[in-house]
């Protein structure tokens, strides 16, 4: 297969382009290095997010679905998407109406009144899967020119990336999972096992949105363990779990400021980020140097200690 | 033809009770029944099975007033031979006798609706008045009946079965597939609820075993092919080579220490070593020792004489081949255990202090690896609290698990953790469970007893997930339904009670002998009530966990069983079979094969002279797949012929 | 079985559940849940019921006995949809759906919480994005957007109007939005929330 011919559709959601363009610059920048074609996937809207609007009524959450699936049919490609919620939705609501003709003929039902239609031909796909499954490590491998020896880092998969299992394609494995920490070794970096590694950020199944605190208490387990295993960065591959680990850091620090005694400060980063920085892309485009002024936006935790240990492995 | 103008055919409606009478209006089925063709005769009777309701029958073919049966009753798997007997009794021939099932097939499976029953009854009758209105007499083939059985699986089924056949003075061949007998029962240290020592009670029964003049003893060995029908099957068994002259072999076993193979030693599921050059457990029968050729380097110190003082080191050993001829098979495969290493959530395999129910047993042993005083697999250290997990891999329905209850595990959890709080009183044991299930006679009580007497704790849950801290402790997440609290214990030790499933070698032994299996994937008895262990297959019977998970009472209830089954048989000098097989039109075959290649019971020879098919009778069991096959509808099967089944799909046709 | 006898066993279940709300879980499927055998394993695999009152398999039960509380329970939204219920379920029910459906069940009884009403109704049917980089509040994000080279606003609805048309016409098609508007005079009149 020639694997620079591969194009898919890119659904962005929200959390990436509209509180973390850095990983859409990121991942729009390794996939043009490694010539995968990347098309806009024009007008689409949230998934919906399966935590919240699936939540308060599955109808829409199907329809809303089917409709941005139905953008990336009319243009005869897969959508893919770095967000393990806008995953979640994509490919849930792919696999439940592949397996429900009934639901699908009442869906295509809804979309047939603004023009659209779905058809279920093309399989929605994650990022991490793109690069994982697609191209592959062998592929990828001649595309690494920097490799960081000395990074201990904590691999959060989240959950939606990998479960149901039974609609994911990861050959049902849901409990030790291993095609991220693969993916970050290949950059040289070690991937350090800690205490509940697969455990929820948090932020999902509308937590983060009603009960912030509850939230906060998630990721301040896992950031304990993080911290007790002496990672010096913790990578994800969703934009809602990075941005928890990340805003949610501060907000942890703060909330349980006693209990914690040091407050956090564990870098955090996404996994095209850190891909992306050992093909040899600009730290700059890829957000990990701050090139701006602006006060008040991602990341909220300083990247700084990150870059100190890698700089000489770049040169 | 001639016959139709003389039929007369009785119907007999049977009430059996009320089951067939409480939803079927049986004066209008008689009215319906009595303006069928070729009817003369339609009778009810409350149990036709009943000796008032044979005597009807008997008196109306006696006096002529019919000539054919049909009986309206239940389904024909049960009374069928019952009416064919009647018909015999008074020198009728059976085959004339034709049975609608009322039951089963329309009154039970349409309880809430009467109307729709009585239809299907309708049909029912209908087509067995048209089938048996093509009926012809048949006659039961005999043969002749060996006196002698095949036993596979030399646990304590298959010793149990093999030494009552012998006792019986039958000739028995006990087949083994591992250099020793005694199966699974060797490994297990006590057996619940008498506490009765495993090997204590085993071992005289294997000696017994290696004594009988009655048994060939044919361990290491496997079926490669068998042959044959019931009463004269033939059967061809390879010995695998043992690399040891097994007449030589005093069992001196001083080729152990020089042996500089290291190996896992399998009877203690890899938690000790062995040498390349071993037996299986200190009292296995034979006693004679085996070279594991997997892992053997071919050094040769063990062939030395100083060290082989009888010389019965022979690295030229080959497979050999016997045949075999018995009239009876049991079937005593047994069971493997089920492997809890998919089920990540656990960690066994990943977790050294996470061990099966087997390596637990093994660790309890006297005569395993830590002589009876058990430790933990990571640090030999004595663990002080304990847990054990109930319904791993069983009650489990999703992929990889088993969907039935083992009914073995409850009590062995029981039983090992009596044992172990016996050897370190001052230890915490907790049973996490879902159901406890301590059915047999005196379990509750041995139950109980671990509850008052032991201390043993019980709770309700089945653990969520498993974790390991640095000292390879094991960290048990878990709810406690009861008080629906969640919670995380932290032990030294975590047993996993697996479940039984069948050996892994029973579907090669199933499809060389044709048996079938239930869902479960256990083989499959005749009727789960009434032949539990006999098969489908006349002259082969199913013992212990081969037909599903039991204790070692069942097992050896049943191996008994087994060996009455097949004795019954043996006692006979020779056998009637039903006339159920298929025949080969000479005059319309054209030898082109294709029945051969399809039939599931190898029936089917090819006369090379004439050029056409010829079914042996005896092996063919009458399963019809060879008849609509034959492309040039040369193959007739007796009972079930083109003109009876179409005559029975024409009625179904007006119907509709 | 044939067709009659199911029909009249499942009148029978229906019957025994013979509450509105009850009826409303069937119908949502939640029956699934009588080959439960209570073996804890999803409550005992919740990272929420680690932290909070949530259990899982209390609350479904819960639901299922038509105890209507459980929809003003504040407890049934501390799933964080984990799955690991879902995986583990010895008897393969999919537990986080049957919360999820709970959940439905509840806003459509009026239950919600109002961030959660404030996020759909003001940010997700307006924008049709759960987090916009709309308005002059989020005017630093697209300058932030802006400075990874990336126009100021995504290619998504937020660039296409029409798109957003389309997204409430369909929210509106399938009572979304008119369940959104119910749920919002509710809340004004009987300050019904959740406890």
């Amino acid at each position: 297969m020639n694997k620079s011919a591969l194009k898919y559709g890119f659904f962005l959601g929200c959390v990436i382009p509209n509180r973390y363009p850095m990983i859409e610059r990121s991942i729009r920048d390794v996939f043009e290095e490694l010539n995968i074609e990347l098309i806009d996937l024009a007008g689409a809207s949230c998934c919906p997010a399966p935590g919240v609007f699936r939540s308060f009524h599955i109808l829409t959450w199907l329809v809303i679905a089917a409709r941005n699936l139905s953008l990336s049919e009319e243009l005869k490609v897969s959508p893919v998407t770095g967000c393990n919620g806008c995953y979640g939705t994509l490919r849930d609501v792919w696999y439940d109406l592949e397996h429900d003709p009934q639901l699908k003929m009442k869906v295509n039902e809804e979309l047939r009144k603004i023009g659209k239609s779905y058809t279920g031909k093309y399989e929605p796909k994650h990022v991490v899967q793109v690069l994982y499954q697609d191209l592959g490590l062998d592929y990828l491998k001649d595309y690494i020119k920097y490799k960081f020896s000395d990074l201990k880092v904590a691999v959060h998969y989240g959950c939606h990336i990998i479960k149901p299992s039974i609609k994911r394609p990861w050959n049902k494995e849901y409990e030790s999972p291993t095609f991220l920490d693969e993916l970050v070794e290949l950059t040289g970096a070690k991937s350090i096992d800690y205490k509940d590694k697969y455990l929820c950020c948090g932020a999902g199944g509308a937590l983060r949105s009603g009960f912030n605190e509850v939230a906060a208490d998630f990721t301040k387990e896992k950031l304990i363990n993080i911290r007790k295993a002496k990672a010096d960065i913790i990578i994800t591959c969703c934009p809602f779990c990075q941005l928890q680990f990340d805003l949610g850091q501060k907000e942890v620090s703060n909330i349980f400021r006693d209990e914690i005694k040091k407050p956090f400060t564990i870098p955090v980063i996404y996994i095209t980020q850190l891909i992306g920085l050992s093909m040899g892309i600009d730290p700059n485009r890829l957000g990990l140097i701050k090139n701006h002024n602006i006060k008040d936006v991602s990341p909220f935790i300083s990247l700084d200690p990150f870059l100190k240990l890698i700089k000489k492995q770049l040169i | 033809m001639v016959e139709t103008e003389n039929l007369k055919i009785g119907v007999y409606i049977c009430h059996c009770g009320t089951n067939i009478s409480g939803n079927i209006n049986i004066d209008l089925l008689k009215e319906y029944s009595s303006k069928i063709s070729n009817v003369v005769l339609v009778k009810d009777y409350k149990f036709m099975c009943s000796d008032i309701g044979q005597k009807l029958i008997k008196a109306d073919i006696e006096s002529g007033i019919i000539n054919r049966v049909v009986i309206a009753a239940c389904s024909p798997r049960l009374h069928e031979y019952t009416f064919r007997s009647v018909c015999e009794d008074i020198g009728f021939n059976p085959f004339l006798f034709e049975q609608a099932n009322i039951r089963e097939h329309s009154s039970w499976v349409n309880l809430n609706d009467p109307e729709g029953a009585f239809e299907i009854a309708k049909d029912h009758i209908n087509m067995a008045v048209a089938k048996a209105s093509k009926l012809k007499p048949l006659k039961k083939i005999k043969v002749s009946v060996e006196s002698s059985c095949l036993v596979i699986g030399g646990g304590i089924a298959g010793i149990n079965s093999a030494l009552d056949l012998a006792n019986n003075g039958y000739k028995v061949y006990l087949l083994e597939k591992n250099p020793s007998i005694g199966g699974h029962m060797a490994q297990l240290d006590k057996t619940f609820p008498t506490m009765d020592c495993s090997a204590c009670i085993l071992t005289p029964r294997m000696v017994d075993i290696a004594r009988n003049q009655n048994i060939t003893l044919l361990t290491y060995s496997e079926i490669v092919g068998i042959d044959g029908y019931v009463g004269n099957f033939k059967i061809k068994i390879m010995k695998k080579p043992h690399y040891v002259d097994q007449i030589k072999c005093n069992g001196c076993g001083s080729c152990i220490t020089p042996c500089p193979v290291i190996c896992k030693n399998e009877f203690d599921l890899g938690m000790t070593s062995r040498k390349a050059i071993y037996i299986p457990f200190p009292q296995a029968i034979p006693g004679e020792y085996t070279i594991d050729m997997e892992n053997c380097i071919k050094c040769g110190i063990c062939a030395d004489p100083n060290v082989c003082e009888t010389e019965a080191i022979n690295f030229n050993d080959k497979p050999e081949i016997i045949n075999i001829k018995v009239g009876t098979i049991i079937v005593a495969t047994g069971w493997d255990l089920y492997d809890p290493t998919e089920l990540k959530q656990y960690g066994y395999g990943r977790y050294p202090n996470v061990i099966n129910s087997l390596q637990m047993e093994r660790l309890l042993s006297s005569i395993g690896p830590l002589s009876g005083n058990p430790a933990r697999p990571s640090d030999l250290l004595v663990p002080k609290r304990i847990a054990f997990l109930q319904c791993v891999g069983s009650r489990y329905y999703r992929e990889g698990g088993n969907r039935y209850c083992s009914r073995v595990c409850c009590m062995y959890a029981i039983k090992q953790a009596r044992q172990y709080k016996e050897k370190y009183p001052d230890c915490e044991i907790f049973i996490f469970y879902i159901d406890m299930r301590t059915f047999g006679k005196e379990y509750e009580e041995f139950y109980e007893s671990s509850q008052r007497e032991y201390g043993i704790r019980y709770i309700r849950g089945r653990i969520a997930e498993v974790l390991e801290d640095k000292n390879n402790n094991i960290i048990i997440r878990s709810e406690d339904t009861l008080s629906q609290q969640l919670i995380e214990l932290k032990v030294d030790l975590l047993i996993l009670s697996c479940g039984l499933e069948p050996n892994i070698d029973s579907d090669k032994i199933g499809s060389l002998l044709c048996l079938q299996k239930s869902s479960d994937g256990f083989f499959m008895e005749a009727h789960p009530k009434l032949r539990p262990i006999d098969t489908l297959l006349e002259g082969i019977f199913i013992s212990g966990v081969a037909q599903g998970p039991k204790d070692i009472p069942d097992t050896v209830a049943q191996a008994k069983a087994a060996a009455s089954g097949a004795s019954i048989l043996m006692a006979k000098a020779e056998l009637e079979i039903d006339p159920y097989y298929t025949v080969v039109i000479d005059q319309l075959c054209s030898g082109c094969k294709i029945c051969q290649s399809l039939c599931p019971y190898n029936a089917i020879e090819f006369d090379d002279y004439k050029k056409k098919a010829l079914i042996n009778p005896v092996l063919c069991k009458g399963c019809g797949t060879c008849a609509p096959a034959c492309p040039s509808g040369a193959i007739e099967q007796n009972h079930f012929t083109s003109d009876q089944m179409n005559s029975i799909i024409d009625i179904i046709k007006e119907d509709n | 079985m044939n067709s009659k006898t199911e029909e009249v066993l499942r009148k029978d279940i229906r019957k025994s559940y013979n509450n509105k709300l009850i009826q409303k879980f069937i119908n949502a499927g939640l029956e699934e849940i009588r080959a439960c055998i209570n073996c804890g394993t999803c409550t005992g695999s919740c990272p929420s019921g680690k932290r909070t009152a949530l259990r899982v398999r209390s609350a479904i039960k819960k639901a299922l006995d038509g105890d209507e509380s459980i929809l003003k329970d504040k407890d049934i939204w501390f799933c964080s949809t984990c799955y690991y219920c879902y995986e583990r379920c010895p008897r393969n029910i999919p537990v986080t759906d049957m919360i999820i459906k709970l959940r439905n069940i509840a806003v459509e009884e009026g239950y919600i919480l109002d961030n959660h009403f404030d996020l759909a109704y003001n940010v997700f049917y307006k924008t049709c994005h759960a987090i916009s980089a709309i308005g002059e509040n989020n005017k630093k994000w697209r300058e932030l957007r802006e400075s990874y080279d990336l126009p100021s606003l995504p290619p998504t609805v937020h660039s296409y109007p029409e798109a957003v048309k389309e997204c409430q016409k369909l929210m509106r098609e399938v009572k979304f939005k008119q369940l959104l508007d119910k749920i919002k005079k509710k809340k004004k009149k009987d300050n019904k929330n959740i406890k």
